[in-house]
């Protein structure tokens, strides 16, 4: 798994667009959460979509998933418009992972995984009493497929312990593995490293890449700018609920609204307030270099890269 | 799991010097306890079922001898002659518990023989060597330690063994069943109950359910064979009697129909208020159809046919009334239903020929529903088999029997099917379910049908065990009852519904003296039970969980069954 | 026409004791967001309290200065009882799931109702409600339309009820702690607000104004009975539905909206279906399409469906 980490994002040479959402307006009463944004993501792409606090992430990702239905635009998958339901989309190819993990808890491992394969079955009530050769065939496929997705995240050894006593790290990755299961082209992940320790958060780069060498695209939200630019073919920022910009991990990071939208509008200098987030940096590491409360910091990190 | 590494020989050597003065007092009185059985306790011949005779045990006093051969049996199991049993079962705590109810039991008797002999000198020295010999039992024991205790998943005995176990068990519950039943005079069945009460306290505090819950986890076919045989062996006992088969069918009626509610219940977690009407509806479909000289409906096809169209309507209304479910959450729709369950109850009483059109004859209801008829066999006669008189009650009763069977099936391989998985998720978070693709809403709406279904299907056999039908055994109070059955046995749980529902139907017809409480007794318990033990008497391990959230012990051991049964390769054969 | 106006007075007063229940529902449920469903046996409980009140100091009166003193024994009974019931047993639950309040809320309401049954003497069967000068007797005649004395009473009531209410809300402290906390709990705690004195005070509340419900209902109807909570409560709570639950001007107006709708649906819906046999099927019925069509109510305050 080690060896792995080092490896380069992919060349980019994508395929047919699998995501298209075009004009996408979400308001709440008089709060315009997502305004005007696009966003397309292709084949074995990875598409990292950062932004401050309050930006509108989650709210746009709500929107792709059907969770809500947006005021405006709309949302393509694999060329047709998605109807606003959220199984309706799951069922399309679309999966997702929630920021603050939503798992069911008192499930086994093994549970949760095999509820992300409900979608891909059809045993229903008759079948499931009567219990014929092909409901066997197909509990036991859908039983082998959440094994081997278990494997896949590196948490087999655990597919009989209830998800709420695993560790916080390994709820994420369950979270992935639920997520697969659904068999979708696209995962969305959000916030997928949150309070996650260096060691785990390289595992979970490994696991994405991992994910899109499987085909997917992949979109994640995330605060940690590092890993995000690390891991991502294309990065989307959003600010205030409209695209800063869209490009490459180099060119938005090289971007100096987007230093400015993390640490606020500069006041007197700009260089002087990045200057004094260096020297910070230096003096004393902070406790927590991954935690969302200061992202300005791993952005100096990786000027200095 | 904490328990510290059992060390079987040696720490009994070391924690019981044996024979201690304790252990010799406990046997005393045990002994003693026997003895007093076999004297007279009363002069009295008329009261507690004749305990006067000596030498000849009366009924009361063979409970007390049962205390006391298990107390024996505790006692040589502290001896340390059997090793492997004594590290499974707490016989310190075993003994306290016997001890305790054996000077309760004697003490309750001796009162009222007091009250209602009256007068203690009507009492034989008999009663006080027993009264002497259940407190040598009590002193001898109170001071005993307890060994610490292997978990009993770790323990495999024999196969046949454990098998053998479970059907002693089983054997045990049918006459402990057909006892308590056969007990007319409500003082006697006061006094079982505290014998029964103290016994399962005891073997709980023992140790010995947890153990028998492992092997019956084991074992689960023999198990369920075993209860299907109990029950179906039950109306054998009765010798043709139709006043407890009257009962017993009673019992089992209520309990089906608890069943089909905890579907809806207990897997998918809705709460249904309404559900006695599904009931109500099976029943009233089949009495219209039935040949009562008051059935409004012409049409009078064989029973088989009466059966699904009553299922089915109950399953359409249920479809009607599950329909909120897609807008409305958790305790919306309890009232959605509460509302329905009064629209039925209105509707019935109003079509009589004056407010709509005449299908029910309003309050009078449907009388004179005749007995089924299958061929040459009629419901209504006495049957003999193997020499043994079947009344017409035991006849509803196997009816009965193969519809509880038939819903049991349904609920247990639901609940472990893709679908039960889906119910689960929705309870857990059913945002997360909806957005793992699980269609929520087909789902709930499944359980509303599915539930009404099996209710609808229980109604139309009920309408004719009744003779009559009528608006008002089809109120809210009855879905309460319902209710209060699920919560008292356990949420999701079939052993538990069965629990809950014999004791809730049972105690009022044999101790008439509450009868008038009842309701008042089911209301409290219904708060306590949510109050102290949410999760019901015997409750499935998900849903004690889901109902403690922040129990961490609770949650490691469900966690160790759940790896003990994948390690286990007779379950793993079974569920692959 | 004049039938349409006898049926909207009537209407309105049967809302009015609806609306003084659902008061009752709506401002629990904006705080702890259970529903209380023993809230009609709070209601039961307080026509009882006023009967006993009678009985045990004014036996034999019908002076009108007895009512004010029946007022404070029903609105004494039932605010001791709701919050008895919310200290005993809703509060342990407040973090359990949400199928338990609910359950609890059942047992009590069968509690309560077998407690009155068994233990109040004579209420096995309907109990006489005292006559009371002035606000009963003979119906009034106002040009075409009759007006009950207890009709003006229970109209009154209500007025008055809605503007303390009113007052009480916005216009006091205590109020405000409510409002904060039906918006944000644990805002409401840090900000130094005594959560669980407000959720007191939110039964205590809703229990008052029952209490009154009850005493109007009694003298309306002449008699009490213990089971008489379980059919009012629920038509308040489809009242407090009707006007969005968690919005208390709302669930006046639900209450009285479903009033009228009741009177008008015994009038003017034709045929063997109309008439006062089927009039609280078509309350229910009413229940089940707000559900389905329109979970927030008429004035929609809050989103049914929380996440």
């Amino acid at each position: 798994m080690s060896t792995q980490t080092l490896q380069q994002p992919a060349p980019p040479k994508f395929g047919a667009p699998v995501l298209e959402a075009s004009g996408v307006v979400m308001r709440f009463g008089g709060l315009t959460a997502v305004n005007n944004v696009n966003l397309t993501v292709r084949e074995g792409e990875i598409m990292g979509l950062i932004g401050p606090n309050g930006a509108g992430k989650t709210t746009f990702f709500n929107c792709l998933t059907g969770m809500y239905k947006p005021t405006e635009g709309e949302v393509k998958f694999q060329g047709a418009v998605l109807p606003p339901k959220p199984r309706a989309v799951v069922k399309a190819g679309m999966a997702r992972t929630f920021q603050n993990i939503r798992l069911f808890g008192n499930m086994t491992a093994l549970e949760n995984v095999m509820v992300g394969r409900y979608c891909r079955t059809n045993a229903l009530a008759f079948t499931s009493i009567i219990r014929g050769p092909k409901y066997h065939r197909e509990e036991a496929e859908s039983r082998r497929i959440a094994q081997e997705l278990l494997d896949f995240v590196g948490l087999g050894h655990t597919s009989e312990h209830l998800a709420r006593n695993l560790p916080y790290g390994d709820q994420r990755r369950l979270e992935i593995a639920r997520a697969l299961a659904t068999d979708p082209k696209l995962i969305l992940l959000d916030e997928p490293t949150a309070g996650m320790n260096p060691k785990e958060t390289e595992q979970a780069k490994d696991l994405i890449f991992r994910i899109r060498d499987k085909g997917l695209a992949v979109v994640v939200i995330e605060h940690d700018m590092r890993f995000i630019f690390s891991l991502c073919d294309r990065v989307h920022c959003l600010v205030r609920g409209e695209t800063l910009i869209e490009g490459s991990p180099h060119e938005v990071q090289s971007d100096h609204r987007v230093i400015e939208a993390y640490i606020g509008q500069p006041d007197e200098d700009e260089e002087e307030l990045v200057a004094e987030a260096h020297a910070h940096d230096h003096e004393t590491p902070p406790t927590a270099p991954t935690a969302p409360a200061s992202p300005a910091s791993d952005l100096t990190k990786e000027d200095r890269a | 799991m904490t328990t510290s590494p059992a060390v079987p020989r040696t720490k009994t050597s070391v924690n019981n010097p044996r024979p201690s003065p304790q252990w010799w007092l406990a046997l005393a009185g045990a002994v003693l306890l026997i003895a007093s059985a076999f004297l007279s306790w009363c002069y009295v011949p008329a009261l507690l079922g004749d305990l006067s005779i000596d030498a000849f045990p009366g009924g009361l006093q063979i409970l007390m001898i049962i205390v006391a051969v298990l107390a024996i049996f505790f006692l040589v199991l502290r001896s340390g002659r059997m090793p492997s049993m004594d590290t499974l079962l707490d016989s310190a705590k075993a003994l306290k518990a016997l001890s305790a109810t054996a000077v309760a039991f004697m003490v309750l008797v001796a009162i009222v023989i007091a009250l209602q002999a009256p007068g203690l000198a009507n009492a034989n020295p008999g009663l006080f060597v027993g009264i002497v010999g259940a407190a040598l039992m009590l002193a001898g024991s109170w001071q005993m330690a307890s060994d610490p205790l292997v978990d009993p998943i770790t323990v495999r005995l024999p196969g046949w063994v454990e098998i053998l176990v479970i059907v002693v068990m089983m054997a045990i519950i049918l006459f402990g069943a057909a006892y308590a039943l056969g007990q007319e005079d409500g003082t006697v069945f006061c006094l079982f109950l505290v014998f029964l009460g103290g016994v399962v306290a005891a073997l709980a505090r023992g140790g010995l359910f947890s153990w028998i819950s492992v092997i019956a986890a084991r074992h689960r076919q023999v198990l369920m064979m075993g209860a299907l045989a109990v029950a179906f062996l039950f109306p054998f006992t009765q010798n043709g009697s139709d006043a407890n088969m009257s009962i017993a069918t009673q019992v089992l009626i209520f309990a089906t129909t608890a069943l089909g509610l905890n579907i809806v219940v207990g897997l998918a977690g809705l709460l249904d208020l309404g559900y006695i009407a599904f009931l109500g509806a099976g029943a009233y479909v089949s009495a219209m159809m039935s040949h009562s000289a008051f059935a409004h409906i012409g049409w009078k096809p064989p029973f088989i046919v009466v059966v699904i169209i009553g299922a089915i309507v109950s399953s359409i209304l249920g479809l009607i009334i599950g329909s909120p479910t897609l807008r409305v959450s958790g305790d919306y729709l309890a009232i959605v239903t509460l509302a329905f369950g009064e629209i039925f109850r209105l509707t019935v009483n109003n079509l009589d020929g004056n407010n709509g059109p005449r299908l029910t004859n309003g309050p009078n209801g449907i009388p004179g529903i005749p007995d089924l008829e299958f061929g040459a066999f009629n419901f209504g006669d006495t049957h003999t088999v193997l020499g043994i008189p079947l009344g017409r009650f035991a006849n509803y009763y196997f009816l009965m029997l193969i519809v509880a069977g038939f819903i049991i099936l349904v609920f247990t391989r639901l609940n472990n099917s893709r679908i039960g998985r889906g119910w689960v998720a929705i309870r857990e978070d059913e945002k997360a379910a909806e957005a793992m693709g699980v269609n929520t809403f087909g789902l709930k709406l499944f359980a509303f049908a599915g539930g009404a279904f099996l209710a609808g299907m229980a109604g139309t056999i009920k309408a004719h065990q009744d003779v009559s039908v009528t608006p008002d055994q089809y109120i809210f109070l009855e879905s309460a009852f319902l209710l209060a059955a699920i919560v008292l046995g356990g949420m999701g749980s079939v052993a538990g519904v069965l629990v809950g529902a014999t004791v809730l139907k049972l105690l009022p017809e044999k101790l008439r003296f509450v009868a008038d409480y009842r309701l008042l007794i089911f209301g409290l318990l219904l708060v306590v039970m949510m109050r102290f033990r949410p999760e019901g008497l015997v409750p499935s391990r998900r849903r004690a969980l889901e109902f403690h959230a922040d129990d961490q012990e609770l949650a490691d051991r469900v966690e160790e069954v759940h790896l003990e049964i994948a390690a286990d390769p007779d379950t793993a054969e079974a569920k692959a | 026409m004049d039938l349409f106006f006898q049926q909207l007075l009537n209407g309105l007063t049967l809302g009015s004791l609806y609306a003084l229940i659902a008061v009752g529902y709506t401002v629990v449920y904006g705080i702890v967001q259970i529903i209380n469903f023993a809230h009609g046996e709070v209601f039961m409980i307080g026509a009882f309290g006023a009967l006993a009140t009678w009985t045990v100091l004014f036996q034999g009166q019908t002076s009108l200065w007895v009512l004010p003193v029946m007022i404070i024994g029903a609105v004494a009974a039932s605010v001791v009882v709701a919050v008895l019931m919310e200290r005993v047993a809703y509060r342990p639950l407040r973090h359990a799931p949400r199928l338990a309040p609910l359950i609890t809320a059942i047992g009590i309401s069968v509690f309560l109702q077998e407690a009155i049954r068994l233990f109040y003497p004579g209420a096995k069967s309907a109990m006489p409600f005292p006559r009371i000068d002035i606000v009963t007797g003979a119906a009034l005649q106002l040009g075409p339309l009759t007006v009950r004395r207890s009709a003006i009473f229970t109209i009154g009531s209500l007025i008055v009820c809605a503007a303390l209410l009113w007052y009480f809300i916005n216009r006091t402290k205590l109020g405000r702690g409510m409002l904060a906390v039906s918006q944000d709990k644990d805002t409401a705690r840090l900000m130094g607000i005594n959560v669980d004195r407000i959720i007191a005070v939110a039964f205590a509340l809703g229990a008052a104004l029952a209490g009154v419900a009850g005493v109007a209902q009694g003298l309306q109807n002449n008699n009490i009975d213990f089971f008489m909570g379980f059919l009012a409560g629920l038509k308040a709570f489809t009242a407090a539905v009707l006007g969005g639950i968690g919005n208390i001007m709302g669930a006046v107006l639900g209450g009285l909206v479903l009033g009228v709708v009741e009177a008008m649906a015994v009038q003017f819906i034709p045929g063997t279906f109309g008439g006062s046999p089927w009039k609280d099927v078509w309350a229910f019925a009413l229940l089940i399409i707000v559900l389905v069509f329109r979970p927030q109510g008429l004035l929609g305050a809050r989103v049914v469906d929380r996440a």
